[in-house]
């Protein structure tokens, strides 16, 4: 018999209460819920599950990243600005994990917010890689990666504008999905960039991923750009699919050993299904940094103007830290009406070059595959340049600039670092993608 | 670093980076607005939730029973 809600409650807590803020230290959250109503309500989900009523999440156990709307719980997307407030009302993703009885352990530690790759901006402490103390977890969703990676929780919700849930699963080994854009309801999320911000989600594996995902996706009236999406058929993903053409992406990355392990594990799999290879270049993909930042430096100006520390405690230009500032004020600079759309439209413009660039190659691949990141995380506290810090993003941030569905897992170790490799399918093929990744996931057992 | 220096660093990445972007040749349009229903439908509404009040002013610094507060001319 299986381990009940209760138990696998009890287990989770102990090991958070020995390993997040003391032992290891990884410090994944920032607020773990009020123990006496954990255990309450774990206590009635096995009550349905034995009545068999139980939703699909019955028995999981699962934590939320620090920007998403929990009620009565602290949203202060790990910063100094909103470190008192309580959210008073569930976002639409929680309304509709609670709907299917998973349970809410607790907010997670990320960069402050979400504006980093490495986990170490948050204004709560830095987080650590759970797979190795002494390197960054990666960012911005480092808690929500961590947390699954640590043991502390089965799954969890992050969000990625531009990687923050591919780039710390693959540095933490664990699977993270980008959900296609307007797929997953935005309500309730505290907005980092609104032409890429999407809610998805992290786990051991991918069954277990793409559940979550299920759960969440589907059009929302309360987000006006929300669609309807198919629901995953669970049966499906676990078919190997029989003829399949893999975009092997052509980009040279800083690291050659990771570039080659991804060539070889894709060399392997593709030999042992009979699937075919192509090489796909993407025109203007060298410029995804140079087009993704400029958009999120004007979007986030915009979307922190209400933090004004009139309705939620402080201005987040005094209490922010320094890469908050550096892109409100780089934000509120660029769209200056003397540019005359020099940076923000200009960017968009290439965007949509991208997007379109995208769409073409899906006509002749069945998705893409690169490394999730193109670099090995560096050790926590190591001085790296801005330029250098937004280099983790350029595998990851083509997909959002497309608004493509991704998935991250993990696929090999490189001197004990776990490696990740990035799956791309077109807008709302999260079926496919799922499936895919089954099949690499089975290869690597 | 102090605000303005901050400033003057982003400003400098952000040039870099459209100085890059400016050799690109693009479509001179503005950019396609993706949205595919342009009005919002009001749905049936929800009942209220009687907590929402009571958080929100918890939220706000400065406050009294029926307002919160901000402070006045303080832009000037």
């Amino acid at each position: 018999m299986g381990m009940t809600t209760l138990s696998k409650l009890q287990l989770y807590l102990a090991e958070i209460k020995r390993n997040d803020q003391h032992g290891k230290k990884i410090n994944s959250f920032i607020h773990v819920r009020d123990e006496k109503e954990l255990l309450k309500e774990a206590s009635e989900i096995d009550k349905k599950i034995k009545s068999g009523r139980a939703g699909r999440l019955a028995g999981k156990i699962i934590a939320v990243k620090s920007n998403i709307n929990v009620k009565g719980e602290i949203a202060s997307c790990a910063s100094k600005t909103l470190e008192d407030y309580k959210a008073p009302y569930d976002a639409t993703v929680i309304e509709k994990i609670r709907n299917e009885d998973g349970l809410i352990i607790g907010m997670t530690n990320m960069d402050e917010f979400a504006c980093g790759s490495s986990g170490e901006t948050s204004a709560f402490g830095a987080i650590k890689n759970p797979r190795n103390l002494e390197l960054i977890p990666g960012g911005s969703s480092s808690g929500s990666a961590a947390s699954v990676a640590a043991g502390f929780c089965d799954m969890s919700l992050g969000s990625d504008t531009g990687g923050s849930i591919r780039n710390p699963a693959s540095n933490c080994g664990i699977v993270g999905i980008k959900p296609t854009y307007s797929s997953v309801s935005r309500y309730g999320l505290i907005d980092l960039s609104m032409s890429f911000d999407q809610i998805g989600s992290l786990a051991k594996n991918v069954s277990d991923a793409g559940l979550l995902l299920d759960v969440i996706k589907g059009k929302d009236e309360k987000d006006s750009i929300s669609e309807h999406s198919e629901k995953i058929n669970f049966n499906e993903i676990e078919k190997i699919p029989k003829e399949l053409t893999i975009g092997l992406l052509d980009f040279e990355i800083r690291d050659k050993r990771i570039q080659k392990i991804i060539q070889d594990k894709v060399g392997e799999i593709a030999k042992e299904h009979k699937w075919k290879i192509k090489n796909v270049k993407i025109e203007n993909l060298d410029l995804a940094i140079e087009t993704y930042y400029p958009i999120v430096y004007v979007e986030f100006f915009s979307a922190t103007r209400r933090f004004d520390g009139r309705r939620y405690g402080k201005k987040i230009e005094d209490a922010g830290g320094p890469e908050i500032l550096r892109r409100i004020l780089g934000g509120s600079e660029i769209s200056k009406a003397e540019y005359g759309g020099r940076y923000y439209h200009q960017a968009l413009k290439i965007k949509d070059l991208i997007e379109k660039e995208f769409s073409n190659i899906f006509k002749s691949v069945d998705c893409i595959i690169s490394a999730t990141v193109p670099k090995l995380p560096h050790k926590l506290g190591t001085k790296i340049s801005v330029r250098e810090m937004y280099e983790y993003d350029a595998l990851t941030s083509p997909s959002n600039l497309a608004g493509n569905c991704s998935i991250s897992i993990p696929i090999d170790e490189l001197t004990n670092i776990p490696i990740g490799l990035q799956i791309t399918c077109d807008k709302f093929e999260e079926q496919k993608m799922l499936q895919i990744a089954r099949a690499f996931e089975k290869f690597n057992e | 670093m102090n605000n303005e220096e901050i400033k003057a660093d982003a400003k400098k990445i952000i040039d870099s980076f459209s100085e890059k972007l400016s050799k690109i040749k693009v479509p001179d349009k503005e950019p396609i607005i993706k949205r595919k229903e342009f009005e919002r439908i009001d749905g049936n509404g929800k009942d209220c939730d009687n907590d929402f009040k009571k958080i929100m002013f918890e939220n706000a610094p400065n406050k009294n029973s029926d307002f919160i507060l901000a402070e006045k001319k303080k832009w000037e």
